[in-house]
């Protein structure tokens, strides 16, 4: 405290460009918590706009784009094979990434002793959910596609598919079980329950909305994939795919191979044919969503 | 992808048209034939390979093979020329398309596998040289004069290096980058020799970009795929220059007629489809009936996707070469679904 400062302390301080500072970084924080609403807003006025121009200018109809396959008339061209082909898609990786990713999840955070080997899996775990997805379209190509000879068909995309997105599931699992208080737990003991039954009666069906809400945001992920199903060779097929066996062509290849193409009636059968990939990721999103907020005040 | 992207123009529309109705109804029994699994004549999954320039064409002519034969599914993947070549020459796929003859090296990679194959002319490409059509001095364009402005360190800055009677202004170059079929293609026959070109033009690998450039510059220039000049160039400031043709020495704009008679040379190309013989010997009735379908509608599918008809004599030798393959395969060329019409 020195004798020679002024009475009045702070003068050296002018007010209002601290004021200013203030208002200026409030400006720049909002403005970056806009931009991404901002880009959002304007893709999807992009898509409407195109969707809309496709209905208008180039006749698109959407009983015809729901009904036909693919084709190279774009007068002939539809959606029907590639959403069918998605959805059976979604299906298959459900079934297949669904009970390894929950068993592992299980075991993970019920079974498995904490030492160097769960770690090991763990580290693991939360590398792969990082590998890009073109990178899962290449091992399924090698292994399965040209490996066990499968070719390029819908069950090998399936297993693409849930390769990726297995990860997150085992993530999601792992985080609705931790979220089961012990009390519960401890309580089905208590009662002289074994641990699978605490696991199967009681843990697993207060866990079931959080891993169902992962388990679909999962999927919503996997039915825009388009990499790793180039990979596989889901290109250029006309016909609907009626089978795990059959070779097929998803929605979002069928929007890349659709983009590509110099005509202008082809771009606005992509507009079209993503605004039918977002609505079902929307609805997806919306039943994960709705999964949770139902169930969350019950723990 | 080491080629230029697919090519539509307006030729076709009128046959287009016809098509439709035909399509449309054989669509729905495609379906129901497809449900049932049964039906006579060929059926397996017949996978092809290739050129992304050529592979409209083929895959137009699965899709309509698939429609006349409800248990065939045509899979074409188009992942361009070379890279095609490499799936074809092990034994990967029946049927390659291709937008220039297979090289060298490919030759020999499909020795090494045991591949044996032969290929069929299913179409033609043009070449459009093209300026702004604000420029009223180039009028036509001969081979040398072409040369001299695109090769390799060539001192061409101005139109008056060209010709003296052309302004002296600069010229403003834009072509393809070497990745595409096309640049492979016109430097071999302009400058001689495959990849030979100035290193000082505006290069891309979107034909769209060079002709959004020329027609928005007075003393733009450029060339590219004739697909993408029919697109823009009654919308926009562009126009083809008549090239000198090396059949005759006259000049000649890239039409349909110039290109089918063989006029509008060298700057039209052959479009070929390879066929693989070990896939023939082994589904005579399917390859052989695909083969000989694609050949009989050659000249519409490839108007359809905005090419050009070979000649008739290019069909024929086309038939004469199934024919021959089928038998040195052991099957009976007359034993075929398809018949050559």
């Amino acid at each position: 405290m020195s004798t020679q400062t002024d009475d009045t302390p702070f003068t050296g301080i002018d007010l209002d460009w601290e004021h200013r500072k203030n208002r200026i970084f409030l400006g720049i924080i909002v403005a970056a918590s806009m931009f991404g609403v901002v880009m959002l807003a304007l893709l999807l006025l992009d898509v409407a706009t195109d969707f809309y121009r496709g209905q208008t200018e180039f006749g698109i109809s959407l009983v015809d784009f729901f009904t036909r396959d693919g084709s190279r008339r774009e007068e002939l061209a539809g959606f029907r094979g590639a959403i069918v082909a998605s959805i059976m898609l979604m299906l298959f990786t459900a079934i297949l990434a669904f009970f390894v990713g929950v068993g592992s999840a299980i075991y993970l955070e019920e079974y498995a002793p904490d030492n160097r080997i769960t770690r090991l899996i763990e580290a693991n775990l939360a590398n792969l959910a990082g590998v890009p997805s073109i990178v899962y379209g290449l091992l399924a190509l090698a292994a399965f596609v040209n490996g066990v000879g499968m070719g390029p068909i819908l069950l090998a995309g399936a297993i693409a598919l849930a390769l990726l997105v297995m990860p997150i599931i085992i993530v999601s699992t792992q985080e609705a079980l931790r979220a089961v208080p012990d009390g519960m737990r401890n309580g089905s003991y208590a009662t002289g329950a074994t641990k699978w039954q605490t696991i199967r009666q009681v843990v697993l069906p207060a866990a079931m909305p959080g891993i169902m809400t992962g388990t679909i945001l999962a999927l919503a992920r996997a039915i825009g994939e388009t990499a790793p199903l180039i990979m596989v060779g889901a290109l250029f097929t006309n016909r609907i795919a009626l089978g795990p066996f059959d070779r097929f062509s998803a929605m979002p290849t069928q929007i890349y191979n659709w983009a590509a193409e110099p005509s202008q009636h082809f771009i606005h059968l992509a507009a079209t044919g993503i605004v039918v990939l977002l609505t079902f990721m929307f609805v997806m999103n919306g039943i994960a969503i709705y999964l949770r907020n139902k169930y969350e005040r019950d723990l | 992808m080491t080629d230029e992207t697919s090519e539509t123009s307006g030729t076709g529309k009128r046959s287009r048209r016809s098509f439709l109705a035909g399509a449309g109804a054989t669509s729905v029994v495609a379906v129901a034939g497809c449900m049932s699994g049964g039906g006579d004549g060929p059926s397996g999954t017949i996978d092809a390979s290739g050129s992304n320039t050529v592979a409209p064409i083929t895959d137009w002519a699965g899709e309509n093979f698939e429609n006349e034969y409800p248990d065939v599914l045509v899979d074409v993947a188009p992942e361009g020329t070379g890279a095609g070549f490499q799936e074809f020459c092990r034994g990967n796929s029946a049927v390659q398309s291709a937008s220039r003859e297979i090289t060298d090296d490919e030759v020999g990679l499909c020795e090494e596998n045991d591949v044996e194959y032969g290929f069929l002319e299913v179409g033609l490409d043009g070449l459009s040289v093209v300026k702004n059509s604000e420029n009223d001095w180039v009028d036509e364009i001969t081979l040398d004069e072409l040369r001299q402005v695109w090769e390799f360190e060539s001192d061409v800055e101005t139109w008056s290096d060209v010709r003296s009677e052309w302004p002296d202004e600069d010229i403003q170059l834009h072509a393809r980058d070497d990745a595409s079929g096309t640049f492979d293609y016109f430097t071999e026959a302009i400058n001689g020799e495959m990849g030979n070109i100035r290193d000082d033009y505006s290069a891309t690998s979107q034909t769209n970009e060079i002709m959004n450039a020329v027609a928005g510059n007075e003393h733009g220039f450029g060339w590219g795929g004739l697909g993408y000049l029919r697109d823009i160039e009654d919308d926009e400031p562009i126009e083809a220059v008549p090239v000198e043709s090396d059949e005759d020495g006259e000049f000649y704009l890239p039409e349909q007629e110039n290109i089918e008679e063989g006029l509008y040379s060298p700057l039209a190309r052959p479009l070929f489809a390879y066929i693989n013989l070990a896939s023939l010997e082994e589904e005579p009735d399917l390859i052989g009936s695909f083969a000989r379908f694609y050949v009989n509608n050659q000249h519409e599918f490839a108007r359809d996707e905005g090419f050009y008809a070979t000649t008739d004599e290019a069909q024929a030798e086309n038939h004469d070469k199934i024919d021959e393959w089928l038998e040195q395969v052991g099957a009976d060329p007359d034993e075929i679904t398809v018949q050559r019409e």
